[in-house]
């Protein structure tokens, strides 16, 4: 029998949001929470240690974990119903509600709201209503809009501290003070009930816990689940007294707020896990355990680029607590196996305690992706300095996703743009129209023929840049504006700080800070194309500007000399101040007109990151070949990386080109690094002090990997993409791409390289 | 205008050639014809030119480059006259495949100095430092000297992989400037010398007791390859100088790999008549047990 498409959380949720339209905004979300909460929480299974899971409903709310594709907010899975609408299997009673719910959120989600509102100047840049959502995007834009809000760093050690009660009692005298003085008290009320919901979930599970523990033939599955809900009905009532129930709370709380972050755990649950431990409340064993459960909870239910979890780093009141649960944590990754989430992120300093970097290395050396490490003393002044707050402030910077930094529970900064740096280059070639779609999509500044020199042609670029870096930091703004008009987002106004003492909801002006971030791709494939353009059309004339743009259009067929030329100008990466000269003049532009925004803006901040996701590869695919010898549709490069494995000259000169770029100008920039396995085994005295010279040079980040066989089978298959894999040949080391292929394969027929 | 040499790679992030993170600069040019070498390409001390087949797409523009006639470009073949070639580069312009380069280019030291003070850094927080490699890297001897001279200057270790085979004077003359040596042993009877590598050892140990005696840092390298020199007689040798120079800093075994054989067409010459055999996994291992037996302690694979 095919399964019934049962709509009726959606129609109900749909019926409460139009019952309370003219209602307050915080009534009305808190009763749409009350709709969407416990019907899409999903059921506690086998082996799970903490409750929490959910089947998110094709219409609902939530800030960031909506199901794919579906916006954030208030938002509709048009896909996901038309298909059920095409299978036929909606309840009879059901079918003429769905579509009327259809055509009701097509204009009132979230997302649609923000696009309704934009200014003449988006229009055209930013392509309304043909937006595909990530992570497909099947038009060649430059400027990208993204509909989300990223970032929930909620105030988790407020929530561990004061527990249900003691949120509700605050709440509770906001309201009274807000009735009393005249001011908003509704919001408060919309609080209480989200409170409530929070409260009602945990009874939810706990009676679900009760139940499975009554049906359950094993004595030792029964004793967990019991003792699971009495963890739970502590929570419902009172403030979490040991680590099992700080960590179960928390983690409905992130649910159901729709946040996909964790925070600073060590910082709010250090010291209850130290206590119990000590006072032999729970073994290390039986922590551990709880905490693998959790693990495998955010790998089932969250995506691949969130799910952070921040260890060590300076700012923990409780270092020491913190530490110990650091361990922990690490240890958790370790015996999980290899998993793509969370993504345990390790904040150090000069003084910390070396364990935990110990631990952090000898995980990534056994080939696990995490901890990321996080350099505190370039990153906090960094961020102080980006962001203009004070040094304390800064030293409470959360990595988010895939690596925009903010700042936890006091300010909020959604990556809601995305800029393709190489395709702005691509136009700004060809008088600003985009040569794929015949369209114009930047300024008309003319085509590289007209230009004298190469600095009039930079400056041409830097104008495109500025033109689409303007309208994404007013999209930004509008995002933020609109949604704050729609939700008060109650679950991040109950924990994000200044929303209760002013009043007000999280973007309606009651966040301390309201920044964003402007995510930019391909700004490495750009600066080694501008290197080539300067060297081979301006500088040395080996290539006249027409027939470089006849190279590219006809993406080097025919012009394979040509692209010899282009591929073997410096490239980024090698320490060679010809190209990474070129690199930085590019990244301070960016950055720097990002940061500027904030003057044209109400942002407290707006600011660049490189990250990695899969966007590079997504966003390249409609960049025509490119003066970098990169051929048309290929990847761009990720984050601050070198291009295809253009560091050819060893990792330390690697590293001094890395360093190069500022950290002081940006919301985070994502350090990819390969290590032979060696490196990891018989070298380890030599990587650290490679790692601890990176990071005293400035290095801010670093995402490590260990080449495995995989990498080097790939290396024989696109050799041009594995320059920088130096493997280890009796005595010396070479490049593996360089090695005739006989040895190559006799290499990969090894077990250590 | 500082010195010139020719330099065949500069390598940077070095982990292999001394203590710490080094940069290892290889110098072009090598008086000795081991039967093992493993960089072929270093023996002459001109630039040359070096073919990769695999990459060859035979489109035949080297052909139409060459003034001298080197490459004979037809279908499914490519061959070249190495003997010909004065190393204009005109054909590696055109190769757009990337088949053809030229091993070995003129730099002066001021470039290579840049080169090596840009990882400082490194060298301090590893104890690493500039390592000369070659071919003999004391064939370009003032020009080596050189580099040595500034590297110190500058408080930079300083490592040389050399065979020793080396006149005594200019041998000593580069010495103050050496803060360790990686001292080849390829032979214990100077027949075997000989016939293994082309030239007599007595020169060379006579270089290696005037370092010793001079209080040198040295490390013994001794290349193990089976069939030739994996014979009890010369790890009683190894364990003779062992004894008579109980200062050494430590023996390294290099077990022979066939690296080389593969670049030998690459640069025009003949493939090697000896069928050499690479060590299995496990054979290093019995070196090392045959070596302690003979209570040589500070012996370890390299």
């Amino acid at each position: 029998m095919t399964k019934i498409d049962d709509f009726s959380m959606e129609l109900k949720f749909t019926e409460t949001y139009r019952r309370n339209l003219s209602e307050h905004i915080a009534l009305r979300e808190a009763r749409c929470l009350q709709v969407q909460f416990p019907a899409t929480l999903g059921t506690i299974q086998e082996g799970d240690r903490l409750a929490g899971r959910t089947q998110w409903g094709w219409v609902g709310f939530s800030p960031h974990n909506a199901p794919p594709n579906c916006a954030y907010g208030y938002f509709c899975h048009e896909q996901k119903i038309i298909e059920a609408v095409e299978r036929g299997n909606i309840p009879l009673e059901q079918r003429d509600g769905v579509m009327e719910m259809l055509h009701f959120w097509k204009k009132e989600n979230s997302k649609a709201k923000v696009e309704a509102a934009f200014t003449p100047k988006m229009l055209p840049v930013l392509f309304r209503d043909e937006i595909v959502p990530l992570p497909y995007n099947f038009k060649p834009m430059i400027a990208q809009p993204i509909y989300r809000m990223a970032g929930v760093f909620v105030d988790y050690q407020k929530l561990v501290r004061l527990g249900l009660p003691g949120l509700r009692q605050e709440v509770t005298e906001y309201r009274d003070k807000a009735k009393a003085s005249g001011g908003d008290h509704l919001l408060f009320e919309g609080m209480l009930l989200a409170i409530q919901v929070l409260a009602d979930t945990c009874t939810h599970f706990q009676k679900q816990a009760e139940q499975q523990a009554r049906a359950c033939p094993d004595p030792q599955r029964v004793g967990q689940l019991n003792q699971l809900a009495e963890v739970l009905g502590w929570n419902a009532a009172r403030k979490p007294e040991t680590f099992y129930e700080a960590l179960q709370l928390s983690w409905l709380y992130t649910l159901v707020s729709g946040s996909l972050e964790l925070g600073r755990m060590d910082v709010y649950l250090g010291d209850l896990y130290v206590n119990d431990v000590e006072q032999g409340v729970i073994t290390e064993d039986e922590a551990l355990s709880l905490m693998r459960s959790l693990w495998k909870l955010i790998n089932q239910l969250f995506r691949d680029v969130d799910g952070r979890i921040i260890i060590g780093g300076r700012g923990r009141p409780n270092e020491a607590n913190a530490d110990q649960f650091a361990l922990l944590a690490l240890e958790t990754t370790r015996t999980y196996g290899k998993a793509i989430l969370p993504q345990l992120t390790l904040r150090f300093y000069e003084g910390m305690n070396p364990r935990l970097m110990e631990q952090a290395l000898a995980l990534i050396g056994e080939g696990h992706t995490f901890p990321l490490l996080y350099n505190d003393d370039v990153l906090v002044p960094g961020v102080a300095n980006a962001y203009e707050v004070s040094r304390e402030a800064a030293e409470q910077y959360m990595p988010l996703g895939c690596g925009e930094i903010v700042l936890d529970h006091v300010g909020f900064g959604t990556p809601s743009g995305s800029l393709n740096v190489l395709k702005a280059l691509d136009v700004t070639l060809r008088d600003g129209v985009d040569h794929i779609m015949g369209k114009r999509l930047g300024l008309p500044t003319g085509e590289l023929r007209d230009f004298h020199t190469f600095g009039d042609f930079f400056a041409a670029y830097k104008k495109q840049l500025a033109f689409f870096i303007e309208i994404l930091a007013d999209h930004e703004e509008l995002e933020y504006v609109e949604s704050g008009k729609q939700a008060p987002y109650l679950y991040l106004s109950l924990l994000y700080d200044d929303c209760l003492p002013r009043g007000k909801a999280i973007f309606s002006g009651g966040i301390r800070y309201l920044g964003g971030s402007l995510e930019s791709f391909g700004t490495v494939n750009a600066a080694d194309s501008l290197t080539a353009i300067k060297k081979l059309v301006f500088e040395d004339k080996l290539i006249s500007a027409d027939r470089l743009l006849q190279a590219l259009n006809a993406n080097f067929a025919g012009f394979e000399k040509e692209r010899h030329l282009m591929v073997n100008c410096p490239k980024y990466g090698n320490d060679d101040a010809y190209a990474d000269d070129i690199m930085v003049e590019l990244h301070d532009f960016i950055c720097n007109t990002v940061r500027d925004q904030r003057k044209r803006t109400n942002l407290d901040w707006y600011l660049n990151v490189l990250i990695n996701n899969k966007q590079n590869t997504i966003l390249g695919r409609w960049v025509g070949a490119t003066a970098d010898g990169r051929r048309a549709g290929g990847p761009m490069a990720n984050a601050n990386t070198p291009a295809g494995g253009n560091d050819k000259k060893g990792i330390t000169a690697l590293i001094n080109s890395i360093v190069k770029p500022s950290h002081a100008i940006h919301a985070g920039a994502v350090q990819n690094m390969r290590f032979g396995y060696d490196f990891f085994s018989k070298d380890k005295e030599k990587l650290e002090a490679t790692l601890a010279t990176y990071f005293k040079k400035g290095g801010a980040q670093a995402m490590i990997t260990v080449i495995n066989k995989g990498d080097l089978e790939k290396a024989l298959v696109e050799p041009e993409k594995y320059q920088d894999v130096f493997v280890r040949i009796g005595g010396f080391s070479a490049r593996y791409v360089d090695l005739p292929r006989d040895v190559q394969l006799e290499i990969l027929s090894r077990k250590t390289y | 205008m500082s010195e010139q040499g020719i330099v065949t790679d500069i390598q940077r992030g070095s982990l292999r050639d001394g203590p710490g993170i080094r940069t290892t600069i290889f110098l072009k040019g090598c008086p000795l014809r081991c039967l093992w070498c493993h960089n072929p390409e270093a023996i002459s001390p001109r630039p040359q030119l070096f073919f990769t087949e695999d990459r060859c797409v035979r489109c035949g523009a080297c052909a139409w480059a060459c003034p001298k006639d080197v490459h004979q470009v037809r279908s499914g073949s490519h061959e070249i006259d190495f003997g010909k070639c004065d190393s204009c580069a005109l054909c590696v312009d055109e190769c757009n495949s990337n088949g053809l380069r030229i091993v070995g280019k003129a730099m002066d030291v001021d470039a290579i100095m840049a080169e090596v003070m840009a990882d400082m850094d490194f060298y301090l927080n590893s104890g690493g430092g500039v390592t000369l490699s070659g071919g003999e890297p004391l064939f370009q001897h003032s020009f080596s000297l050189e580099i040595l001279r500034r590297s110190q200057q500058a408080h930079i270790h300083t490592c040389v992989e050399t065979s020793g085979f080396v006149a005594p004077a200019k041998f000593e003359a580069v010495l103050p400037a050496v803060d360790l040596l990686l001292f080849d042993y390829k032979a214990t009877t100077d027949e075997d010398h000989r016939s293994f590598t082309g030239v007599s050892n007595q020169q060379i140990l006579v270089n290696l007791d005037a370092a010793y005696q001079l209080g040198k840092a040295i490390i013994l390298r001794c290349p193990i390859i089976p069939g030739l020199n994996d014979t009890t007689d010369h790890f009683r040798g190894i364990r003779a100088l062992d004894q008579k120079y109980p200062r050494l800093r430590g023996i390294e075994l290099m077990p022979y790999h066939d690296f080389g054989n593969s670049k030998r067409p690459s640069i025009g010459l003949a493939e090697t008549p000896l069928d050499l055999r690479v060590p299995g996994e496990t054979e290093p291992n019995r070196w090392l047990e045959a070596l302690a037996e003979l209570g040589c302690a500070k012996v370890r694979i390299g």
